[in-house]
């Protein structure tokens, strides 16, 4: 057992396994770690930091994936359902964090540990199960090849207990896919290739059951907060409609608005969105809805489409696959939809990255640079619903075209060449979310600085798309966006839903917040305190990307949207252009104590923030 | 007095229990007496999907005024006009 922690709601123990050794070591928390990092990616940045060197290659066995947890998982704080997936990306290649809700988390910290590492390889296909304090490294030679959702059957009659909980991959992660996904209960981390490292270690699956709980200093007090931050949930307006429809509620609100993006982002309105909006999606396939541990916004659908070409049952339509299938790919039938999405499942690819890829694909075949012969045969024109799924097939097997698609956008215009970079829709290698930056400046920087590239979590921009800050203003920005990134990564440090957005931030860290963490943890923090936590996180994670060799020209825009106004709707004629991209950049580096022609951070930042060890590596 | 279109999506459309409805707004022909006129008609269904109990402000969204895009934070007295249609582009965050 692990000796008791000064600080509520952490266990106060590490599990290592090392698959090249078949090693299992139960370690200490450090308590400085905690208290400077919290838990969740912050955390998992200062491990990775110190323990992996810079330049290995991410699907080596030096690389390490660290499954975190933090502090308010396993509480009753609400929607503290999630844990991190992190490590170098063999698709960014750097820090990356992909973040999954579900059980998975709270029921690692159940069987006694905060936080998972895996290093090594091991030699053969293998799967790591956890009950409680057994942990045993066992053969999964007979789930290799295995669909996630088969190989998790398999599990569970083989353990013989239908409550464990388990992260598996698909083919696409054996094969070391760049864009693999990690399947987590009804839930994903499903972005940088995660997949892809757990299949590099031959690791088809983590298994988990715990018996344990999680103490708190106060029980009174987290209670307290966990109602209140109930009622906000339950009142506040932007977080209505979850429930009901789910994420994709936005649809229609966002074509409406011409901030829907559409045809590879040629536009951003899709006339034919009528049959893939949330209101279509409950009427025609909806059965039931989801929620993670301990949420009371219960977001996650249950769809059924029951017979035809598109039968299929999955968790979700998310308002992603909507956009990545739908208005992406201009395909207008939700069933389709959720068969695509069973399809990424079943393969274990990141549905964004796969949608956004076959995007680029139809744009190509729509400019003749694709013809019949490069695309297997299959007509990849923009709407094509059949050709779009027989597409992801592809992606998932790797043959054919879906062998250069697999590779991402950034790396497939490269080969292909012919300016097909220009409609690439990625930065920093990974391709977009559905959510526009183009009339939205602090939303323009904090995707172009932010670590992961193409990644609504690294930035929201809802405070400009609500209004709450004046879109059409350059000036502050920068700041607005820092601000930003910083309820993000704490959220993701404490391993709180982002799609709690309106009580956590959403402009910046919000008492809401603070109160759970003190509640959980009995931490005192006042808003000074927690804002230098995250800005320290956010750094940490800065000097990671640095130490790879990423500087202010990695900061990028998709040139589309620097290069390519909107041509209708609303929004018609937003664009960021380069130059005012640099200015923004140099307004966000000024604010955050950057260096203006490296955008690393200066030394006397991390002297300030307590990152002294990394200056050597990056001033 | 002037007569517009109200279009709603999703909860608020299931409140309004249409799509689009018509309104009438009497003077001052603004933003915020439209909504007043919407709480009234449709009572605190409404405004429960409108007004943030937490701040007592109407939350922040974007509305559609035609062809333009305003927000219900900066824009509230905005003048409205006879004919006018306006979309509620509202509930905004993103999974
Ligand atoms: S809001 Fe949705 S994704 Fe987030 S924790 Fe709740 S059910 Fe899970």
């Amino acid at each position: 057992m692990a000796k008791s922690f000064p600080y509520g709601g952490y266990i106060g123990q590490l599990l290592r396994v090392n698959l090249s050794k078949k090693g299992i070591m139960k370690e200490d928390l450090r308590e400085d770690w905690a208290r400077d990092f919290v838990g969740g990616v912050g955390l998992s940045a200062r491990i990775l930091y110190q323990e992996i060197p810079p330049k290995i290659d991410p699907l080596g066995p030096e690389n390490k994936l660290v499954m975190m947890t933090g502090p308010v998982n396993g509480t009753m704080i609400p929607a503290a359902s999630r844990s991190s997936i992190c490590a170098k990306s063999p698709y960014t290649k750097s820090f990356f964090h992909s973040i999954f809700g579900g059980f998975l988390g709270p029921e690692l910290k159940f069987a006694g540990y905060d936080g998972l590492i895996i290093e090594g390889r091991a030699d053969k296909p293998v799967y790591i199960w956890i009950d409680d304090d057994t942990v045993e490294i066992r053969d999964a030679s007979h789930l290799w090849g295995k669909d996630p959702f088969t190989a998790e059957d398999i599990l569970r009659r083989e353990i013989g207990d239908e409550e464990i909980h388990i992260a598996t991959i698909g083919l696409a992660g054996e094969e070391k896919a760049p864009y693999a996904m990690i399947l987590c209960d009804i839930r994903a981390a499903g972005r940088g290739g995660m997949g892809a490292v757990m299949g590099s270690k031959n690791l088809k699956a983590i298994v988990v059951r715990g018996t344990g709980g999680v103490t708190v200093p106060n029980m009174l007090r987290v209670y307290n907060t966990a109602i209140r931050i109930n009622e906000l949930f339950a009142t506040t307006p932007a977080v209505q409609g979850l429930s009901g429809y789910g994420t994709p509620r936005n649809v229609a609100a966002m074509n409406e608005g011409g901030i829907l993006p559409t045809r590879n982002w040629q536009t951003e309105t899709f006339k034919g969105m009528k049959n893939i909006t949330g209101e279509a999606m409950r009427e025609q396939v909806v059965k039931g809805d989801r929620a993670c541990f301990a949420c009371s916004i219960n977001c996650t659908k249950y769809s059924v489409v029951p017979n035809g070409p598109y039968k299929s049952i999955i968790n979700g339509a998310d308002y992603e696959t909507i956009y990545a299938f739908g208005s992406i790919c201009q395909v207008d039938d939700i069933r389709v939809l959720c068969k695509a999405d069973e399809l990424c499942d079943h393969y274990g690819i990141d549905l964004i990255s796969t949608g956004v890829s076959i995007g680029w694909a139809m744009e190509c075949y729509e400019k003749g640079i694709f013809r019949k012969k490069d695309t297997d045969g299959i007509d990849l024109h923009f709407g094509n619903a059949d050709g779009m799924l027989a597409m992801i097939e592809k992606i998932g097997k790797r043959e054919g075209l879906g062998e250069l698609l697999a590779r991402g956008t950034r790396d497939a215009a490269k080969i292909v060449g012919k300016d097909t970079g220009r409609f690439a829709i990625q930065n920093k290698g990974l391709e977009w979310p559905g959510h526009t930056c183009r009339p939205f400046p602090a939303a323009a920087v904090g995707y172009a600085t932010g670590p992961r590239g193409g990644s609504h979590h690294d930035i929201r921009p809802t405070a400009e798309k609500s209004g709450l800050v004046d879109r059409k203003i350059i000036e502050g920005k920068g700041a607005v966006a820092a601000e930003i990134n910083h309820w993000l990564i704490l959220g993701d440090s404490m391993l709180i839903c982002h799609l709690g957005e309106p009580i956590w931030g959403p402009l910046k860290i919000s008492d809401s917040m603070i109160n759970a963490l003190n509640a959980v943890t009995g931490w005192e923090l006042d808003y000074e305190g927690a804002r230098k936590i995250a800005e320290r996180e956010w750094n940490m994670i800065r000097c990671f990307s640095a130490r790879e060799g990423f500087t202010r020209e990695d900061d990028q825009l998709p040139a589309r949207f620097m290069e390519e106004p909107v041509p209708e709707g609303p929004m018609q004629g937003s664009h960021i252009p380069k130059e005012t991209l640099e200015r923004l950049k140099d307004e966000y580096y000024t604010y955050r104590g950057w260096d203006l022609k490296t955008g690393n951070p200066t030394k006397q930042k991390l002297v300030e923030l307590g990152l002294d060890f990394a200056v050597k590596d990056v001033c | 007095m002037a007569r517009v279109k109200v279009k709603s999506f999703s909860v608020i459309r299931d409140v309004l229990g249409s799509e689009v409805v018509e309104i009438e707004v009497n003077e001052p022909q603004t933003v915020r007496r439209l909504f007043d006129e919407l709480v009234r008609r449709y009572g605190q269904a409404f405004k429960d999907k409108i007004w943030d109990p937490n701040t007592g402000q109407m939350a922040p969204f974007l509305i559609k005024l035609n062809e333009s895009m305003i927000s219900s934070t900066l824009d509230i007295d905005h003048q409205i006009n006879n004919g006018d249609e306006i979309a509620i582009i509202f509930p905004i965050g993103g999974g």
